[in-house]
């Protein structure tokens, strides 16, 4: 069975998955809604720049947030001196690789989501009186939420088995911030079989219940139409 | 708001140096609408679509000046674009834009919750009365029929209280015997209503049943404009003719212009017209002849009071919708549309001589 240390990985990992997941929805939401419906100077260069992480070594990628956030990084270096806060080897280095890493998906899938909600409709929408935030509300957001259901959960199963950006920001300190993928390479490294495989089947049953609630939810979404 | 006798407010659509580029040509308007249903007419890809969406406030023209009754919508020169929320104007595109994740209910309910000064709300009661939308109004947008999808595009757009419907191509998708039971609901929008309308067609049958304006569209240009009755007896040139599908056009050339009357020949046949609007001195013209003006007589020539009394024979005869078509040859080509009755009781078969009756006023002459 498993000890209170397994069961304290795997809620932490669960825990910081969901999180990144929630704390991208709102500006994978904005991004993707921009890209879909607007033209401006640089989309472009930001399309590009948001795609990076998925096709760079997530090492690579993790390197960079490295560099950028320990406290001799400029943003790590501000976020210490200003407000005594560190980003490298604590669980928020785990929350912002988780972040930055499932972010792409869940904007390519948004993205596509929202380019195909038929422009008609929206526009109707305003000659019936209604501004953009009530069109984005009750015509684009309804419509496109199969597909920013599926970003969702991509975004969250990206972070579930994130393994490489975290592991250069944020190490696997036991207890602190090691995550599942991280502790299921040490134990083999270790030559702790039985403990590798009990967290294997963690992550079967983890990725299971994802796809299938996400399934369910969208049916029952049908359903309610 | 000038008011018709029948109790419809006309509208009074100003459209000025209204410029946009679209992908062969540019669109460039300059005209006033003011009937209660105006019909915009044209081949497809004229910039009809374009057009109604530039009114709506849907898409930025280059430059344009557009004013419904005294409200500026529209000034590019002044950088005023009042948006598609606030122009009062409804709007059913050809392909609906029914919102197909709510109910019959709650699309009709979309634009209601708009508040329009000036303009007192239509019942909900009565617009799905009027339109007979009762007995789906619970049902789901993807469980409609085509004519039922019509209906409600129509009173969703009503319910918002707009001050003028554009409607674009809303028959295009229906066959002919569910245009038939559609026209009368928007006639009936018209009639009980009051809300005047921009209609986009290309189908002359709906054009006859419900306009009384015009403004014909030809690669994003005004080629006419002006009462309907108007438009169709004297076409401003030989496009326009062929966009009404004026059957007969005939190049002929004018022997003898008299007091009120002149007298042009077609291969040989002359023929007399009451055309009034010829530049002087034009010798060549087209000869437009609608087939409904054609009125056939059984047997040779006989007495009548029509000016035009032509030996004919006839070529073929074809169904045409609830009519039929019947092409005779009587020195030129020249087409008739008679009722089915009528084609029985004449006992009309191809290869018999008939007598074609054209009134002089009938016969428009273009100058070519």
């Amino acid at each position: 069975m498993m000890d209170s240390t397994e069961w304290q990985l795997v809620g932490f990992t669960v825990w910081v998955s969901i999180l990144s997941t929630l704390l991208i929805l709102p500006f994978g939401l904005g991004i993707s809604w921009l890209l879909a419906r607007r033209q401006w100077p640089g989309k472009s260069l930001v399309e590009t720049l948001i795609s990076l992480p998925l096709v760079m070594p997530p090492v690579a990628t993790g390197l960079i947030l490295l560099k950028l956030l320990g406290r001799r990084g400029p943003f790590g270096g501000f976020l210490h001196e200003h407000f005594d806060v560190d980003i490298v080897f604590t669980w928020r280095g785990v929350l912002v690789a988780l972040c930055v890493m499932s972010f792409p998906l869940f904007v390519l899938f948004a993205r596509v989501a929202f380019e195909e909600v038929n422009p008609r409709l929206e526009q109707i929408a305003r000659t019936l009186g209604a501004g953009n935030f009530r069109v984005f509300c009750t015509i684009t957001l309804p419509l496109a939420a199969r597909g920013i259901a599926g970003g969702m959960l991509l975004a969250f199963a990206r972070a579930l088995g994130e393994f490489g950006a975290t592991i250069m920001v944020a190490g696997n300190i036991p207890g602190r911030t090691s995550t599942l993928s991280l502790a299921i390479f040490q134990s083999v490294q270790l030559g702790h079989d039985t403990h590798a495989f009990r967290l294997l089947g963690v992550s079967v049953a983890l990725a299971f219940a994802a796809v299938w609630s996400s399934e369910w939810l969208l049916r029952r979404k049908a359903r309610l139409k | 708001m000038a008011v018709t006798q029948k109790g419809t407010p006309k509208v009074k659509l100003l459209l000025q140096n209204v410029s946009l580029q679209l992908a062969p040509f540019s669109l460039e308007v300059s005209t006033e609408l003011q009937g209660r249903i105006t019909v915009l007419f044209g081949p497809s890809g004229a910039g009809k679509t374009s057009l109604l969406d530039l009114v709506a406030g849907l898409r930025r023209a280059r430059s344009a000046f557009i004013q419904l009754d005294d409200r500026v919508l529209t000034d590019t020169a002044q950088g005023i674009s009042v948006p598609a929320r606030s122009r009062g104007i409804g709007y059913v595109p050809q392909d609906l834009a029914l919102f197909p994740h709510l109910s019959v209910r709650r699309n009709l309910l979309y634009g209601s919750k708009a508040k329009r000064e000036g303009n007192h709300a239509l019942s909900f009661e009565r617009v799905i009365d009027v339109l007979e939308i009762q007995p789906f109004v619970r049902r789901d947008v993807g469980e409609l029929s085509g004519g039922e999808r019509q209906r409600v595009a129509l009173a969703r757009a009503l319910l918002a209280s707009p001050r003028l419907l554009l409607l674009d191509e809303p028959l295009a998708s229906l066959d002919a015997s569910l245009k038939t039971r559609i026209i009368p609901y928007l006639a009936r929008i018209r009639d009980e209503f009051g809300i005047p309308m921009i209609y986009v067609t290309h189908d002359r049958h709906e054009l006859l049943a419900l306009a009384d304006e015009m403004v014909v569209l030809v690669n994003g240009k005004v080629v006419q404009a002006g009462p309907v009755r108007d438009v169709f007896n004297r076409p401003a040139n030989l496009a326009v003719a062929g966009l009404l599908t004026v059957e007969t056009v005939q190049p002929g050339r004018i022997v003898k212009v008299s007091d009120e009357l002149v007298t042009v020949s077609v291969a040989e046949v002359l023929l007399t017209s009451a055309e009034q609007t010829l530049p002087a001195n034009t010798l060549d013209v087209y000869v437009c002849i609608r087939a409904e003006d054609v009125i056939l007589l059984k047997g040779g020539l006989s007495p009548s009071s029509a000016r035009n009394r032509l030996s004919a024979t006839i070529h073929s005869i074809a169904h045409e919708g609830t009519h039929m078509r019947v092409d005779l040859d009587c020195g030129f080509p020249l087409t008739a549309i008679l009722t089915k009755q009528a084609c029985e009781e004449l006992a009309l078969k191809p290869g018999n001589p008939v007598t074609a009756l054209v009134k002089a006023p009938h016969i428009h002459l273009i100058p070519r």
